[in-house]
């Protein structure tokens, strides 16, 4: 028994770590008091609140809004590795499935950066080396010229198939059916990677495919504002989730209109969650957006809860420390463009 | 010569401490773990962790107690 429980992974270890990094996470009212604090006082503070190191390493070459950027990003990636190094067995593999959304998003900085002709170093900013990809091998890609070749190499990176990866790429010659791709195969390899045979497992399981589904929704509710519907919305939905299956996902993208799908809406398991926003008479989909991340960080909270030794727990941290990176740079921007302090309030998800 | 009962009574001692023993290691194998996780991010963590990692060293003296009861009181 004992040596089974070793390949299970070391929950107990990883879980207690996890916890007390989250007690340590920004909370409301720090996120209160940077409101009225301007860009540079807001580096000053979130540098006692655990960003120092990084801060003080690029101070050297960044400054203002950058810095705190590219700071946030630094130790967030560092955050994320700790985890993953002091993960083993079963959690360490769920953890790596769950940092390779990392490892597309760099593809995505990548390639976005080499077609509009961004310096190595500038590109290398933008990375978040949290996934299995690391440093050297993301220098590598950024060394390649041709984007064919940047994404042959990927794939192979990756265990990836290559070929479909490239005839994505080249059915349009465009990259945004390589992202949509990349994020599909995000999940699909995520779900793969759980074996739900034990409770842990089920757990995780049961919160990514509530992620696919607030995916899903926000994907359809985005669509519909700029036109698209019915099946032209189907290649950008992701399988996989948990009260949004394929036939429910196709009703809710038939209607035109959001208000045409709002009956459908109204049936889904979470719809309790949007209600406010969703029937307030100035409805905006950024607002329901927002409301749906609170739901997917509720809901991780409390799968955390309901069973502390599973991976689930280690998501939620990493859920809530990438919302407090998203919201210190919400705020410092907020602030940096003149927003009031309602406005950005409103655009936290705290 | 050590008589049968006498011999059983010693063999319930021993087996009440090392099941009690083995029982208390694997609560702390956990709970041991879980409290060096939460110290090596925060040190001010050591002391309540230490005594959550010796709680179940209590199921150790039942055993204690159970075997010296066998041994002192039946074995009289």
């Amino acid at each position: 028994m004992i040596g089974r429980r070793g390949t299970e992974g070391n929950y107990a270890y990883a879980v207690a770590r996890v916890k007390a990094k989250k007690s340590k996470l920004l909370k409301v009212e720090d996120f209160d008091k940077m409101l009225n604090m301007s860009t540079a006082e807001i580096s000053r503070y979130i540098s006692e609140a655990g960003y120092n190191k990084e801060m003080t390493d690029l101070a050297a070459t960044l400054s203002g809004i950058d810095l705190l950027e590219y700071a946030t990003n630094a130790n967030m990636a560092k955050a994320f590795r700790s985890i993953l190094l002091a993960s083993q067995g079963n959690l360490r593999t769920l953890v790596q499935s769950y940092l390779e959304k990392w490892d597309f998003w760099n593809l995505k900085v990548i390639l976005r950066g080499k077609s509009y002709g961004l310096a190595a170093e500038y590109i290398r900013q933008d990375l978040v080396i949290a996934g299995k990809l690391d440093a050297e091998a993301l220098d590598k890609l950024i060394s390649i010229d041709s984007t064919e070749d940047i994404l042959t190499n990927f794939a192979k990176m990756m265990g990836m198939n290559g070929q479909e990866l490239l005839d994505v790429y080249k059915s349009k010659n465009s990259f945004g059916p390589v992202e949509d791709y990349c994020d599909i195969q995000h999940y699909r390899r995520l779900l793969k990677s759980i074996n739900p045979n034990d409770r842990p497992s089920q757990n995780f399981q049961k919160y990514v495919r509530t992620e696919i589904d607030v995916r899903n929704l926000e994907t359809i509710l985005k669509l519909k504002v700029v036109g698209v519907y019915g099946e032209a919305v189907a290649p950008y939905l992701i399988p996989g989730g948990r009260y949004i299956d394929k036939k429910t996902a196709m009703q809710l993208a038939g209607a035109e209109t959001i208000e045409g799908a709002s009956s459908d809406i109204a049936q889904l398991e979470f719809y309790e969650a949007i209600k406010d926003v969703f029937e307030a008479e100035d409805m905006k989909v950024r607002d329901v957006v927002l409301a749906m991340k609170k739901y997917e960080m509720a809901q991780a909270n409390k799968l955390s809860h309901q069973y502390p030794l599973s991976a689930v727990p280690v998501i939620d941290y990493m859920i809530h420390k990438e919302i407090e990176v998203s919201n210190i740079r919400t705020v410092a921007r907020g602030i940096e463009s003149g927003l009031s302090k309602e406005k950005v309030k409103d655009l936290l998800v705290i | 010569m050590v008589d049968e009962g006498t011999g059983l009574i010693a063999i319930g001692a021993g087996l009440a401490v090392g099941l009690a023993g083995l029982g208390s290691g694997m609560a702390e194998k956990d709970i041991g773990a879980a409290a060096v996780g939460a110290i090596t991010e925060d040190l001010s963590l050591f002391g309540k962790a230490m005594i959550f990692v010796v709680l179940p060293e209590t199921i150790v003296i039942f055993g204690l107690v159970v075997a010296i009861l066998g041994i002192f009181v039946m074995g009289s």
